[in-house]
């Protein structure tokens, strides 16, 4: 057996509830009666379940027939509808306290996020397309150096989590921290896949609509800033 | 009674998904192989090599086989693909082959499960990365992501 995923997987989970108390015990928690641990794990479960699903359909694989390929994630988890089944749990777990929730957990997945990222150190999955770059790591045994795009990507999140931190602190305003935190999680995708190794099609247009998007509901929060002062 | 319809309808739309393309009658019999064929085989490729070790019985062999499919397509002018089936019935391997469109590239037959052992690997599934000329470049083992498989696909390209 090879534990590297779960190895990577743990580190993702772990910075998610540093965060969550962190943020709590400076006095920045969410001002929500749910616990966010317990709606973090159930959305990231959700999101889990229903990405796997998706790539197992996507891929030709029927998920009835072959109920047991559904546990084996490693063969891979559509990112983007892993995001909607994370998001529409999470609107679930919460309902009236959606916004609060977002909000309050913003910081905590966009961490969550980058560890699971650095979690390619882990794996030694953090290899992506071919530079010239001083900076640049090689395959065991290879002379070709490669963006270390997983490191990479882990910085970007932390970069993000540190100013969506910030942001919360500063507005108050849970709706625009979880415009911008949607925002800053497609962006940071867009930036770096085209420094990742891929077979067939990218997850270009899942990133690019969570950046519209997160732009449309900051748009939305700051509009309703102004006319419920 | 609505929730149940729901639920019904949705299990309907998800067992409609996938399913067998190609009929087990067009599968040929995989031909038996042994290690020294293997060997030969990657010495004398013009091309770098990608051996996947797989079986019908395997779960995650079943979790991979689109992945390789999709690798095949994608890198099939630079790359041979190779797939070997281990302990295994022919009827059985071939309904696989034919379940996942797999008969795209050629496979070999290791009732024994012998020669994945003679180049260092273990369990079911792996997937070894040769250089031209036979060198391992890569062995994975277990079931192998779309990332990890195009990293090496591509090293084996430079």
């Amino acid at each position: 057996m090879e534990f590297s995923l779960l190895g990577a997987a743990l580190l993702g989970v772990a910075a998610v509830y540093g965060v969550i108390y962190w943020e709590a015990a400076r006095g920045n928690a969410a001002d929500c009666s749910k616990d966010l641990w317990d709606v973090s794990l159930g959305a990231a479960t959700a999101g889990l379940v229903v990405g796997r699903l998706a790539a197992m359909i996507i891929a030709g694989t029927n998920p009835l027939t072959e109920p047991g390929d559904i546990l084996i994630v490693r063969s891979g988890v559509d990112t983007g509808w892993a995001a909607v089944g994370a998001l529409v749990a999470l609107a679930v777990i919460s309902r009236r306290e959606t916004v609060l929730v977002a909000g309050g957990l913003a910081a905590a997945a966009l961490a969550g996020l980058g560890a699971w990222e650095a979690g390619c150190l882990v794996r030694d999955t953090c290899h992506g397309t071919v530079t010239d770059l001083p900076w640049g790591i090689s395959l065991g045994g290879s002379e070709i150096t490669r963006h270390p795009v997983g490191i990479y990507t882990a910085l970007l999140f932390f970069v993000a989590a540190l100013a969506v931190m910030w942001l919360k602190r500063r507005t108050q305003n849970p709706l625009m921290v979880g415009g911008v935190t949607l925002a800053a999680a497609g962006s940071v995708r867009l930036v770096t896949e085209p420094m990742r190794s891929a077979l067939g099609g990218r997850p270009t247009l899942w990133y690019l609509t969570a950046v519209f998007l997160g732009v449309g509901v900051v748009v939305v929060a700051q509009y309703r800033q102004r006319v419920e002062p | 009674m609505v929730r149940l319809r729901r639920g019904l309808a949705v299990l309907l739309v998800i067992s409609a998904c996938g399913g067998t393309s190609v009929d087990i009658a067009d599968i040929a019999v995989l031909p038996v192989a042994s290690t020294t064929d293997i060997e030969s085989l990657l010495a004398s490729s013009q091309q770098p090599v990608v051996m996947n070790v797989w079986a019908s019985w395997c779960i995650p062999c079943r979790s991979e086989a689109p992945l390789l499919a999709q690798a095949h397509a994608s890198f099939r002018d630079d790359i041979r693909f190779v797939g070997i089936d281990v302990r295994d019935s022919q009827d059985n391997a071939r309904g696989f082959l034919a379940e996942f469109d797999l008969d795209i590239f050629e496979h070999y037959f290791d009732g024994n499960g012998v020669i994945p052992g003679a180049f260092g690997g273990r369990g079911v599934p792996l997937t070894f990365f040769f250089r031209e000329g036979g060198e391992l470049s890569y062995l994975h083992f277990g079931v192998i992501d779309e990332r990890t498989l195009a990293v090496h696909l591509d090293e084996l390209t430079r």
